[in-house]
């Protein structure tokens, strides 16, 4: 079946490069280094919350409430910085606070049974509506600058630190999914979850900890919005959902979960943030940007219908597979 | 000899109480939960009770109740559409915009958001029930690609009011025997529609649909046709409702309804349409709207900041979530085979 | 009682049915004759589930055909072979929980009013007349998920009743009733024969034929072996024609042993609905089979004992430690594994490779600090593809592209790979080729001689009597007799399994 990942993962090398291609080709500006340092801050932050998305959909789950947990973290870090506490009892303090919203969740999908996407809708609402409560309408800017120097600067003189802090989640988050026990068991619950239960595993103890981790994410990505943006409110990274749900199919998971790579996913990434960057440099309307970003969504998720070509011969009436409601 | 155990009659776990009133009552359950916030709320502020104020409550409910009825639709048939306040901004936006330029079109324009909503709708329909995409990501970016070609489309430009002809801004102020015509077209539609999954038999396979597919297609039913129509007939709606929220506010913008697939979701799954498909009616979506609409309100008579709504909301959605699990418990009983499915070969 | 039609309802004209290279049906042929109860026999896997799926259209035959009043017919989908008026209730029941039982009575052919609305009054009035002429008091408003599963097959059945029924299927229509529900049922039968109705009824409990039908058919392995009146055959010889197999010759050589110490001891487990009161010991180095009817409750009774849907009474002990088991995960780590009988859903990962599947429940022993020693994993892995004689292409093959007996020795290796001291199988060489067969059954006396204490659960007699020392039968959901492998053929422990439990009930 999609034994065919590499080959999606090499399709992404080679789209990117094109849209790279493009780009310098569009303007002359695109190869400076400057230019593609900056590009990557573009998606460090929808790209953390991706990475911790993609270890939830793996599972064979969604949380669509990550943004909104960034948006709490935003406005904990302002809390923090507004009191004095010096950034590193700030960031674990976050990071674990973040980790709890993640963990509520889990709790509800895993241990209650309740649906993922009717869950994390609704913590989705409440946990924005607690970063609102939690700060105020105006909105934070006097952050310290040591809260600011991951979102802002870089490193030697080039590479940001926020791209850096990227990608060594990035290593860390493929390492924990290829080569722990937790990542092994998390595509295993994915691929059969009765199964998994069957030999031995605590499924809803791994979902748990999965959302978890992916709320802990959140904490970190809001670190780097603070930085990048310089201010903390309950309305952040409103609507960055989509391009972080964007990137995780497009890197090649199954949304039905157990299949597809943290490499996929960065890659996919580096593909969306090369083409809002040189759609950018080539004046290209947001708009423009917005509808290739669905677009791609859609072909992500088309793909390996396209890969296959036509379905022949599927008897739709007697598969077991409820088709028209996954 | 025989005791108990080896035959019981009926299945212990089968036949919780609570399962069975959560599914027969989960509406009525809706319209009990409003009361009771209405008595809260009166009790603790008397001028919620006011004929004015409860007027206005219905006046803000009755486009997100079209809007949640048409998200019931799809949800009942196991699917999900997030593009409905994408569907809403593209068909307002384009409707309005030749509203501008041809004046002379009299209400007939009301046709023009419902056929862009139903096409909208079958692309949504055709990649879900056809392409077999999953319903939340399908819609996902079909969501952007539609703000997105609406954006392209206006180039920036808003339309206001006074580009519009007279009739579209006289309409929203339209009575009919004291109540504003959007409330009586809220309720004539949310009726038809009640009636339509009532009595119709295409209504009826909507449900099937939901309820249990495979059972569905064994009894001929075309599901992947049952699911397109979903997604066109809640489009359509869509469409009427983005024109009816255009002429309300008058001027027209590009980002008009976005965030309203996430609200529409929310009355819906609060007026106990459940995600997991078969379960619910519009009316208790349209409930739900009202829902959302009273404690918005309730909550400025308190002078408790907006953002408080957000939180409400979620835990509303969460609360009703677990319901709806408990009713889903009761479902799976009876789904289940009476012993394990004989196989037929490897 | 006697067809007075000479043409049949149905016939049934040399069908055959492969998957793969399974055959399922070879060449059955028999016929229906209206106004008659035809009755259904054989063992699990004898192909009478198949039968059923190619005369309602679910399954097309390989060869053959079906003739109904004697046109040959081939229904492409079971709404075909509805309208030509032959109905099915099958096992997994085919109904709409969220809508109401009038409303699922006539789903697929509402009747609808001159406006195109759905007639709700005949909507109702039908599922009334349909409830009354089976004689059940179902209210037509209820919700399908409010009914108890008597009522919901008799939702069935009335939904059956489409206007000219000319033949009605019951797969195991009694399977989780009372025996007041039964009797029901089986009035509700006899008048709709009495109607002229043909019905074809698939059943387990032998001794129903008597009470019911009036021809009996028998299939085994896929095959015909007989269809005469009831009334000429007794239960023994049912019996002796279901089960008429030789006894391979591969299970002879095993010899006596003495089995060591007590591992496992099961103690009044109960679960309510499945089994009650079952006790039994397993002791190293001994082979038990658990005979028994599909339904009866033996693999409920194993998966209780490995925690995977925990029993409501009684208790296990595992070397003579008492324990509650409550989830697979603790059972493993107690050393008792269980290879389900739905091995392709819950005894594997179909999607993975072998290499994943073998190593899934020992990810904590293979793992340092947490992550995984590769190349330990894959060394397990291949030496049990070694072992086991996995036909395969490397232990990075996915198990979906293996044979059922390969993926059947797979899973093996993989409980085996947890090292446990007790060890249920259920249905081990269920779908299994007959070569992986005879591996199969020589890795069971292999392993006992190591000294596990191994129990297997088998619907293939011959084979339960050739492995195992020692033969527990499970009737109804209760331990009805033990017995010494060496001394017992099949027809005694089939009538153990089949006992008459209707009849102790009345003699109550």
């Amino acid at each position: 079946m999609i034994r065919k990942l590499p080959q999606w993962e090499l399709t992404l090398v080679v789209l990117t490069l094109a849209a790279g291609a493009w780009s310098a080709y569009l303007s002359p500006y695109y190869l400076s280094l400057d230019q593609i340092a900056y590009s990557t801050r573009q998606f460090v932050f929808p790209g953390i919350l991706a990475i911790g998305l993609a270890v939830v959909v793996i599972l064979g789950e969604i949380d669509i409430s990550l943004a909104s947990t960034l948006a709490f973290g935003a406005v904990l870090f302002s809390k923090f910085s507004a009191f004095g506490a010096p950034i590193w009892i700030a960031t674990p303090l976050v990071t674990a606070a973040c980790a709890a919203l993640g963990t509520l969740n889990g709790v509800l999908v895993a241990r209650f049974g309740l649906p993922s996407l009717a869950v994390t809708l609704g913590t989705m609402g409440a946990f924005r509506g607690l970063a609102f409560i939690l700060g105020s309408e105006t909105g934070y800017t006097g952050f310290d600058d040591s809260y600011l120097y991951v979102g802002s600067e870089q490193a030697f003189g080039l590479v940001p630190v926020s791209f850096i802090l990227f990608l060594v989640i990035a290593l860390a988050v493929s390492v924990l999914m290829r080569r722990t026990v937790f990542g092994r068991r998390c595509y295993a619950i994915g691929l059969n979850k009765e199964a998994s239960w069957a030999a031995g595993i605590d499924v809803a103890r791994i979902k748990v900890m999965a959302y978890a981790l992916a709320g802990a994410l959140a904490g970190v990505a809001a670190l780097v919005w603070i930085g990048q943006y310089g201010s903390a409110r309950g309305d952040n990274a409103d609507g960055a959902i989509l391009f972080v749900v964007t990137a995780v199919v497009l890197g090649g998971l199954d949304i039905n979960g157990g299949r597809g790579a943290i490499l996929g996913v960065v890659l996919a990434l580096f593909l969306l943030g090369t083409m809002r960057n040189g759609m950018g440099l080539a004046n290209v309307a947001g708009p423009i940007q917005t509808i290739v970003l669905g677009g791609l969504l859609i072909v992500g998720v088309l793909r390996p219908i396209l890969f296959q070509g036509a379905v022949r011969g599927y008897r739709f009436a007697f598969s077991r597979q409820a088709v028209a409601s996954n | 000899m025989l005791t108990e155990g080896g035959e019981a009659p009926t299945d212990g776990e089968a036949r919780t109480a609570l399962g069975q009133f959560a599914l027969r009552f989960r509406v009525s359950g809706v319209a009990a939960f409003l009361l009771l916030l209405g008595v809260a709320f009166t009790l603790l502020r008397p001028q919620f009770i006011a004929p004015g104020n409860l007027s206005a409550i219905i006046s803000n409910a009755a486009i997100l109740a079209i809007v949640a009825a048409a998200q019931a639709v799809v949800l009942i048939t196991r699917n999900l559409d997030v593009s409905v306040g994408s569907i809403m901004g593209f068909s307002a936006y384009l409707t309005a915009d030749f509203a501008a330029r041809h004046p002379h079109v009299g209400p007939a324009l009301v046709l023009m958001p419902l056929t862009i909503g139903g096409a909208l709708g079958a692309l949504n329909g055709v990649l879900v029930a056809y392409g077999r995409v999953s319903p939340l990501i399908a819609t996902l970016g079909t969501m952007s690609v539609y703000r997105g070609l609406t954006y392209v489309y206006a180039r920036g430009q808003e339309i206001t009011a006074s580009r519009l002809p007279a009739w579209m801004n006289a309409l929203p102020e339209v009575r009919i025997a004291g109540v504003r015509l959007l409330v009586v077209i809220a309720i004539i539609v949310v009726c038809l529609l009640a009636a339509f999954l009532r009595f119709y038999p295409l209504g009826r396979r909507m449900y099937a649909v939901g309820s249990n597919v495979s059972a569905s297609a064994f009894f001929g039913l075309r599901t992947q046709r049952v699911v397109l129509f979903a997604y066109i007939l809640g489009a359509v709606l869509c469409g009427l409702a983005g024109f009816l929220y255009a002429v309300r506010v008058g001027t027209v913008t590009v980002v008009l309804a976005s965030g309203w697939e996430l609200t529409s979701l929310a009355a819906a799954v609060i007026g106990g349409v459940s995600v997991a498909g078969g379960s619910g009616n519009v009316i208790g979506a349209a409930l739900g709207a009202v829902v959302l609409a009273t404690i918005d309100n309730g909550l400025v008579l308190l002078g408790i900041p907006e953002f408080w709504r957000m939180f409400i909301q979620g835990a509303a959605i969460v609360l009703a979530a677990t319901a709806d699990m408990i009713i889903a418990g009761q479902v799976r009983n009876a789904l289940r085979a009476r012993r394990r499915i004989a196989r037929a070969a490897p | 009682m006697t067809p007075t039609d000479r043409v049949p309802v149905l016939r049934i004209a040399s069908i055959t049915k492969t998957f793969g290279a399974v055959n399922a049906l070879s060449d059955v042929s028999f016929s229906v004759a209206r106004g008659e109860v035809h009755a259904l026999v054989g063992e699990n896997g004898a192909g009478k589930s198949t039968l059923v799926k190619i005369v309602t259209g679910v399954l097309e035959p390989s060869s053959g055909h079906i003739e109904l009043d004697g046109e040959p017919t081939g229904f492409g989908t079971p709404v075909d072979a509805r309208r030509a008026g032959v109905a099915a209730v099958y096992q997994d029941p085919k109904l709409f929980p969220h809508l109401d039982v009038a409303e699922n009575i006539s789903m697929g052919a509402t009747p609808v009013t001159a406006l195109g609305v759905v007639d709700r009054k005949a909507v109702v009035a039908r599922a009334r007349e349909s409830l009354a002429r089976i004689g059940v008091a179902i209210d037509p408003h209820a919700l399908i998920a409010e009914l108890s599963v008597a009522e919901l097959q008799f939702v069935e059945i009335a939904r059956a009743l489409v206007a000219d029924l000319k033949l009605l299927i019951l797969d195991e229509p009694t399977s989780s009733l009372t025996p007041a529900e039964a009797e029901k049922l089986f009035r509700i039968v006899r008048d709709l024969r009495d109607h002229g109705t043909a019905i074809l009824f698939i059943t387990h409990r032998l001794e129903e034929l008597t009470l019911i039908a009036d021809t009996v058919t028998i299939l085994r392995d896929g095959r015909h072996v007989a269809t005469r009146p009831a009334a000429e055959m007794s239960r023994t010889e049912i019996v002796r024609m279901m089960v008429g197999r030789p006894l391979e010759g591969m299970f002879a050589g095993r010899a006596k042993r003495t089995p060591g110490q007590e591992v496992l001891r099961v103690e009044g487990l109960t679960r309510e609905g499945a089994f009650s009161n079952v006790s039994f010991a397993l002791r190293a180095g001994e082979i038990v089979g658990m005979a028994g009817l599909v339904g009866s409750g033996r693999s409920e009774i194993a998966q209780a004992c490995f925690g995977l849907s925990p029993p409501t009474a009684g208790r296990i002990a595992i070397d003579g430690v008492p324990v509650t088991p409550r989830s697979p995960k603790q059972m493993l780590a107690l050393g008792l594994a269980y290879l389900p009988e739905d091995r392709d859903g819950l005894g594997l990962i179909m999607s993975a490779p072998i290499v994943d599947n073998v190593t899934l429940p020992i990810l904590d022993r293979l793992a340092k600090l947490g992550f995984i020693d590769e190349a330990a994993g894959r060394t397990i892995a291949s030496e049990a593809v070694e072992t086991y004689h996995v036909r395969t292409t490397g232990i990075d093959q996915l198990v979906s592209d293996l044979s059922g007996g390969n993926r059947q020795k797979v899973a093996f290796a993989r409980w085996l790979s947890t090292r446990p001291k007790v060890l249920i199988l259920d249905e081990p060489t269920h779908g299994v080729d007959i070569g992986s067969k005879a591996q199969i059954h020589g890795i069971i006396a292999q392993l006992a001689d190591e000294g596990l204490a191994v129990l297997v659960i088998s619907s293939d007699l011959p084979e339960v009597l050739g492995v195992s020392d020692r033969i527990l039968v499970i009737a109804e959901g209760e331990l009805v007799a033990e017995m010494d492998a060496g001394s017992v053929d099949q027809e005694t422990v089939m009538m153990a399994a089949t006992r008459n439990t209707r009849d102790s009930a009345h003699a109550h």
